[in-house]
């Protein structure tokens, strides 16, 4: 392309920077100032509150319990999520038979819409009518209803459990693809050496994905710790603040109680949590290989 | 990998019950949505009704339903076209001007993946009420747009990396201009890693709430996952109609989705392995 030809670029680039620039860090620069003024239903025009808000926020009775609930949340999804999808991709590449089918049945749950899956879920968990409570009464498992979703010590669980069946499906196949480029003759000489499973997985296969692993699990704690729609339909955060997490915790200030200024603070600090959960392991992470280069 | 009998009867059995994992819940949606509104629900729950019926597909396409279905699919198949038709344009900017400028700029739109919908979502509310778009098919569309826009531009631009550059050129040497480079040699050679995208954007705002749910305020501008999730309140609990509903909604995705799927997944873990 000759510099002549230069304006082709920008003509191409500036609907996606408008929007972009419009409706995504406009929006976070207005969330930050909106974070600074209160707003309430009573009140509703904004007035400046400096860093009164944060500190309403920090003191009130649902914070501690939002950011442990995001943090269990988000590791929990993410660790189950990433174990589960390489268990699945290693299985799923082996040769067996109908494989091809079982990796395209397997996907269908990161199809199915969130809202979908919340409801049927909720529906599964269902004390009376429920299957899960069916089944395990049927094994012998439980012996009584259990409400898993009315129950604050398992709830989260519970929804944490319907995350990583609907996530798992993308890890696997990110990890599908990254398996097809271990290199098969060193999996070959490891065996020869005598090296068992699970010396060639730790000596072979992983350093060869790793770097596979680390996109991974960054993008799944993005994408988990945003999540809001399996939340919202199957608890709406509840019982008793159990699974409230950021998303849910600002849409509820926000859109159910208008308190807009709140709402912001929370989204402030979720962004900030975010930020720190995603730089810390990309630190580990990247340490982790400089010792290795250097061990 | 040589695996003894033993070994390969094992790894089968873990197949299948990965399979049964899977597939468990989906099943059970669709026996329950072929349960007669009439047949009381057994307790322990019963794997497949005595009598199975359509009955609850014909109730549960109410006319509001086939409202909430033609405003999902005007919102996900405008966001499609204009993301992808953006995506495109833009992923082409960033993978053939050598500008030091345009790594920088790559670099916010990769950054802003990272957004919290909810966090940036009132905001956009307060813009989108101050133009008196709220509750309109378009406030949807600009969200979804906006949104879907820098997965779209970083699965295109990891696409376009992978082009033979040398037919762009062969091209500009016989006088073409870079609009008809563009036009005539990228987009035919994009074509595989437009589907992909465009089956992303569709998954994305196919199951789109957040947005939904906060911009629209009539049942005539709801999409189906409102519609879906208004349910429970209207009409108490009736599963059976439910079930039917979702199978509905989740049908028609899971099918692009099948039919496109080794599009999707190689442009997906193109840009993925690749880093």
């Amino acid at each position: 392309m000759t510099a002549k030809d230069r304006w082709i670029i920008w003509l191409f680039l500036g609907p996606s920077l408008f929007l972009l620039g419009l409706f995504l860090y406009w929006p976070l620069v207005g969330t930050v100032i909106d974070s600074f003024y209160d707003t309430s239903f009573i009140s509703p025009e904004p007035r400046f509150a400096g860093l009164a808000v944060y500190e309403r926020v920090f003191a009130g009775r649902h914070f501690g319990d939002v950011f442990w609930n995001s943090i269990s949340w988000t590791l929990g999804v993410v660790i189950l999520q990433n174990i589960l999808g390489f268990f699945a991709a290693t299985l799923l590449n082996q040769g067996l038979p109908l494989q091809g089918l079982t990796r395209a049945l397997v996907l269908m749950p990161f199809v199915l819409p969130g809202v979908v899956t919340g409801l049927l879920w909720r529906f599964m968990y269902d004390p009376q009518l429920g299957l899960i409570n069916s089944l395990m009464i049927l094994f012998g498992v439980v012996d009584d209803s259990a409400a898993w979703l009315a129950d604050p010590d398992t709830a989260m669980a519970a929804v944490i459990f319907v995350a990583v069946w609907k996530g798992f499906p993308f890890s696997m196949l990110i990890y599908l693809a990254a398996l097809q480029n271990v290199d098969r003759s060193q999996l070959e000489a490891a065996t020869l050496d005598g090296a068992g499973a699970w010396r060639r997985l730790i000596d072979v296969t992983l350093p060869a994905i790793r770097d596979v692993v680390l996109v991974n699990i960054v993008l799944t704690l993005i994408l988990t710790f945003n999540y809001f729609d399996i939340v919202w339909v199957m608890t709406r955060g509840g019982p008793q603040h159990a699974t409230h997490i950021f998303p849910t915790q600002i849409y509820e200030t926000g859109f159910g109680q208008f308190r807009f200024g709140e709402a912001a603070t929370y989204g402030v600090v979720s962004i900030m949590v975010l930020a720190v959960l995603v730089a810390l392991y990309v630190i580990v992470q990247l340490g982790a290989n400089r010792r290795r280069r250097t061990a | 990998m040589k695996q003894t009998a033993s070994t390969r009867a094992a790894l089968i059995l873990l197949q299948i019950l990965l399979a049964i994992f899977v597939l468990l819940p989906f099943f059970w949606m669709f026996s329950v949505s072929l349960k007669p509104p009439t047949e009381p629900f057994a307790i322990p729950a019963r794997l497949w009704p005595d009598d199975p019926t359509m009955a609850n597909y014909v109730t549960a396409f109410r006319p509001e339903f086939r409202t909430y279905f033609l405003n999902s699919l005007i919102v996900s198949g405008a966001s499609v076209a204009i993301t992808v038709t953006l995506g495109l344009l833009a992923a082409y900017s960033f993978t053939r001007g050598q500008l030091l400028v345009l790594t920088a700029l790559m670099s916010l739109v990769v950054l802003a993946q990272m957004f919290p919908h909810a966090a940036i979502i009132i905001p956009i509310y307060r813009m989108m009420r101050s133009v008196d778009l709220l509750n309109t098919h378009a406030s949807l569309i600009i969200a979804y747009v906006s949104v879907t826009l820098p997965v779209a531009i970083w699965m295109l631009r990891g696409f376009l990396m992978k082009l033979p550059i040398s037919l762009e050129e062969a091209a500009a040497i016989d006088g073409a201009g870079p609009l008809r480079v563009f036009w005539d040699i990228v987009v035919p050679l994009a074509r595989p890693g437009v589907i992909a995208t465009a089956v992303y954007v569709l998954i994305v705002t196919w199951q789109e709430f957040l947005f939904a749910l906060s911009f629209t305020s009539t049942r005539n501008m709801r999409t189906l996952p409102v519609g879906l999730n208004d349910f429970i309140g209207q009409y108490g609990i009736r599963y059976g109609e439910l079930m039917a509903s979702s199978v509905m909604v989740s049908v028609p995705v899971i099918a692009v989705f099948f039919f496109l799927q080794r599009y999707f997944v190689a442009g997906l873990t193109a840009g993925a392995v690749k880093g």
